[in-house]
């Protein structure tokens, strides 16, 4: 039922230090477990603190530890959230914001963003992905060249050779809070350069729908895959997202039956 | 609006939610600050923000559930919005924050009490985990020195419970008020060398503690009637180590 595993590497990691002396060190215990539970799958990386999209600089201690990571455990491919998560504070520290943000659909934007993903693929030699991420704020500040996120996805792709890893439940919560038609969504994304696909469940707080994590996969985001699939010639793999808390409350049972579905859908488009 | 303006703008709506001026200092003309003004109204922005600080006091509570468990609703949640208006709670390595939290947390609590001693407790098993996966047993040798100065480890920690632990972890669990303080404590000693971390120190070994309160010399510990014996085990798992 699994054929491939993604790992956060940050979830083996601990961090030292601050500021400038900050480094991300790997558990050797933590990281042992998860090779032997992982076993002879193929292992790809899906990381969430190199904050690709600073205009202060990226997180260079991540990207230390994944040097470190990548010498122990090679992966086949390497994914990241499209955004920022830290700004520059006094006298050049890095400050986090405490959640991740949007990047604007400018012209800046997509450079720093392009010029970035080329240093990490000639860094790690592996396909780099960026992944379309969820954001409740419906004013960002916009070039008209670019024009969305959509039109952001498409620059930064054109610009580098950064592919991407198309969260389907991502495109599906800001469609629902930003009030837009997914499937025509889809059609304007460049669907020849996605690698992989997230589906993954979320839930309504404060009349938001939020790319929580914490449940089953809406119908909807099902539909879309369905819809997606025949259209995404060089896909990989699809991997169901859930949140370590929420799997013990969702249960075995149901995570098994979210995958199966993932499956059955996979296999009508992709079996051949 | 530059990218940098934007991004330190926002951020700093975010992280600086209680601040009457978020965005002082950055550079931004008439216009970009209407458009953070106008941002700071949209039902959106909002959302984040409670995302945001949910998010971080989540995180800082993670870091000290025990200690935290322990107070009352009030006094713990003042504690958290305390903490997160700091600017503190925005890093997904919570761990990293936690001993800079509970130290924050322990000068509020009243000593001795049971509340303290959890917090050390907490404070201990933190500081000597984040030792133990890099920790390396030094060269014994120099012990034989009398001139080597020694100090206490700096991922080890003494802590007094004054109640029997499956009590304390009762009271946690079902929220039921504590009893008094013991007359007498449970001392443990918290090492990055030891294999589960935290082990019942003897008398002696307590003495060596108390000792170095301060650097002293082998020397020094030797004329307090400490061990030879006693001092190699302390320092081969990190419970003291050299000062030099």
């Amino acid at each position: 039922m699994v054929a491939f595993v993604e790992v956060t590497p940050e979830t083996i990691c601990r961090q030292r230090g601050t500021g400038k002396t900050t480094e991300i060190e790997i558990l050797p215990d933590l990281m042992e477990l998860a090779q032997q539970t992982c076993g002879e799958l193929p292992m790809v990386i899906h990381g969430v603190e190199l904050s690709i999209g600073s205009a202060h600089g990226w997180n260079d201690a991540y990207l230390r530890m994944l040097d470190r990571f990548q010498q122990a455990w090679p992966f086949v491919w390497h994914s990241e959230h499209l955004g920022f998560q830290t700004i520059s504070g006094d006298e050049g520290a890095t400050l986090q914001v405490g959640v991740p943000l949007p990047m604007p659909p400018t012209k800046e934007a997509a450079s720093l963003v392009a010029s970035r993903s080329d240093a990490i693929q000639r860094r790690y030699g592996v396909p780099f992905l960026l992944e379309n991420p969820a954001h409740y704020f419906s004013d960002l500040p916009t070039d008209p060249e670019i024009e969305d996120d959509i039109g952001l996805l498409h620059s930064i792709t054109k610009g580098s050779s950064c592919q991407l890893l198309l969260d389907l439940h991502n495109l599906y919560c800001n469609a629902v809070n930003h009030k837009f038609d997914p499937f025509k969504a889809i059609d304007r994304m460049p669907l020849d350069q996605v690698i992989e696909i997230h589906v993954a469940g979320g839930s309504w707080r404060d009349g938001f729908w939020m790319d929580a994590h914490d449940g089953r996969v809406p119908e909807q985001v099902w539909e879309m895959l369905d819809y997606v699939l025949p259209k995404v010639p060089q896909v990989a793999g699809v991997v169901f997202e859930l949140l370590e808390e929420h799997a013990v409350n969702l249960g075995p049972e149901a995570i098994a039956e979210e995958l199966k579905q993932a499956w059955k859908i996979w296999n009508v488009h992709r079996a051949a | 609006m530059a990218l940098i303006e934007f991004q330190t703008g926002l951020g700093r709506l975010l992280r600086e939610q209680r601040s009457s001026d978020p965005l002082h200092g950055i550079n931004l003309d008439a216009n970009e600050k209407q458009y953070f003004e106008t941002l700071q109204d949209t039902a959106g922005f909002r959302f984040c923000a409670g995302i945001q600080r949910s998010w971080c006091v989540g995180r800082a509570a993670k870091s000290a559930h025990f200690t935290l468990s322990l107070m009352p609703d009030q006094e713990r949640q003042a504690l958290l919005d305390e903490w997160v208006d700091s600017g503190a709670g925005t890093s997904s390595f919570f761990d990293a924050e936690g001993e800079s939290f509970l130290s924050f947390i322990s000068n509020r609590l009243t000593d001795p009490s049971h509340e303290l001693s959890v917090c050390h407790f907490e404070q201990a098993t933190l500081r000597a985990s984040n030792g133990a996966s890099s920790y390396a047993s030094p060269d014994l040798s120099a012990l034989a020195n009398v001139d080597s100065k020694l100090r206490r480890g700096r991922h080890a920690a003494l802590v007094r419970l004054y109640l029997d632990p499956s009590l304390l972890i009762e009271s946690m669990q079902t929220r039921k008020p504590l009893p008094p303080l013991s007359s007498e404590a449970l001392v443990l000693m918290f090492s990055p060398g030891l294999p589960q971390l935290c082990n019942m120190p003897s008398e002696e070994e307590i003495a060596v503690w108390e000792a170095l309160d301060a650097p002293a010399s082998v020397g020094t510990l030797l004329s307090l009637n400490i061990s030879p014996e006693t001092l190699a085990p302390l320092l081969e798992q990190g419970t003291i180590e050299y000062a030099d």
